[in-house]
């Protein structure tokens, strides 16, 4: 199979979670024999060609991350200027977010049925994921363990051409977590990801506590 | 106070918006914003971990985020496409991030950032077009689950009365 993929954060190439995340499925992809064309969204200079690809391809995938329970703005921007299709043309999504929890998730995947509906393609499923968020602040390493697990859905989509199977359903991971480990991860966040979120900060240069409060 | 978000260029909603609230006691003002330069989020995470609290892009946003936290509530009347508020209704959502904070907290089973300042605004929309109204109302309500806030609705521009009906 050949993808057209598009990467639809807004968040430019270097320091986009879902680049890397991309990065990972597409190595899984190219390890069954199937090719792919990358683009990005937040790159407006790609736009004229990427409408132009989305008319000529027949399978296509758009990764995104999560914003305010839907899409970027950005890719909706994008997105408003295609013509819808009506030619078989099957979209699947990756859609990734930093909150742990599928069910975090589950708003923006319903939208993306009605915008597959909309663009006059077929849906073919979305792989969704959360606890992306800290990909961007940790060390190679961690990264490659964090984004790694996406390789074997490339595998996957590039045999099935779609996310509908029970392995992409359970790559989600929990919808809540159990009470005993909301009440562990609860101290987490009020010890050890509070020091993390300030060290982050120190090391971008902030100079500022981060509840501050500037119009107010 | 109500803050309302026009980000579209059909000045008609405002001024029947205008021409509705004349009647009642409540304090409004309406943002024109399709004449004003908002960007997208890109992203950046400035807000939360290098100049917590603002936005790193400098464009007119800034004018609305600031009346916006000291708004009870927030209407942000929109153009839609492909079933959804158009890129500008959701640009002005996307942008809000500033009001969080990085710090999470769990509310009941779910994660959620910790709001930025004490006071918050619940959120209505008021769209123009043919979006999936169904959807519009489960993501508003979805929305404002992280903006500690409740949905004050979704109502299409033909029902401004009723819109104006919640806005207290």
């Amino acid at each position: 199979m050949h993808a057209l993929i598009i990467n639809g954060s807004p968040r430019v190439k270097k320091f986009s979670n879902t680049d890397k995340i991309l990065d990972k499925f597409e190595a899984g992809m190219a390890e069954k024999g199937a090719t792919f064309t990358r683009c990005e969204v937040s790159d407006r200079k790609q736009w004229d060609d990427m409408r132009k690809a989305f008319g000529e391809n027949k399978n296509i995938l758009i990764a995104i991350p999560l914003y305010v329970e839907n899409i970027p703005g950005l890719l909706i921007e994008f997105l408003e200027t295609l013509t819808p299709k009506n030619d078989g043309t099957e979209i699947a999504f990756i859609l990734q977010g930093g909150f742990a929890e599928g069910v975090q998730l589950r708003c923006g995947e319903a939208y993306l049925k009605i915008l597959t509906e909309k663009l006059g393609c077929k849906y073919a499923g979305t792989l969704v994921k959360g606890d992306n968020f800290g990909i961007r602040f940790m060390d190679e390493k961690t990264v490659q363990k964090i984004t790694g697990a996406y390789t074997d859905m490339g595998r996957e989509y590039a045999e099935c051409g779609n996310f509908f199977s029970e392995k992409c359903a359970k790559f989600t991971g929990p919808e809540i977590f159990p009470v005993h480990v909301r009440l562990l991860v609860g101290i987490i966040f009020k010890t050890l990801a509070k020091s993390g979120f300030k060290k982050a900060a120190k090391d971008w240069g902030c100079t500022k506590p981060l509840n501050y409060r500037p119009y107010k | 106070m109500i803050l309302i978000v026009n980000t579209t260029a059909d000045k008609s909603v405002s001024e029947a918006l205008r021409e509705e609230l004349k009647n009642s006691a409540v304090e409004a003002e309406i943002v024109e914003a399709s004449e004003m330069k908002i960007s997208h989020c890109i992203g950046c995470n400035y807000c939360w971990l290098k100049t917590p609290g603002e936005c790193s892009i400098k464009d007119d946003y800034e004018v609305i985020l600031k009346k916006m936290i000291h708004a009870k509530q927030l209407w942000v009347i929109s153009d839609t496409a492909l079933g959804f508020l158009d890129h500008k209704g959701k640009n002005i959502f996307d942008r809000i991030l500033p009001v969080a904070m990085m710090y999470l907290k769990f509310v009941g089973d779910q994660m959620r950032h910790v709001a930025r300042y004490k006071d918050k605004f619940d959120i209505g929309l008021i769209y123009k077009g043919d979006p999936d109204v169904d959807y519009l109302k489960r993501w508003n309500e979805r929305a404002t689950l992280n903006f500690e806030s409740k949905s004050l609705g979704v109502f299409s521009a033909s029902e401004i009365k009723e819109a104006v009906s919640c806005m207290h």
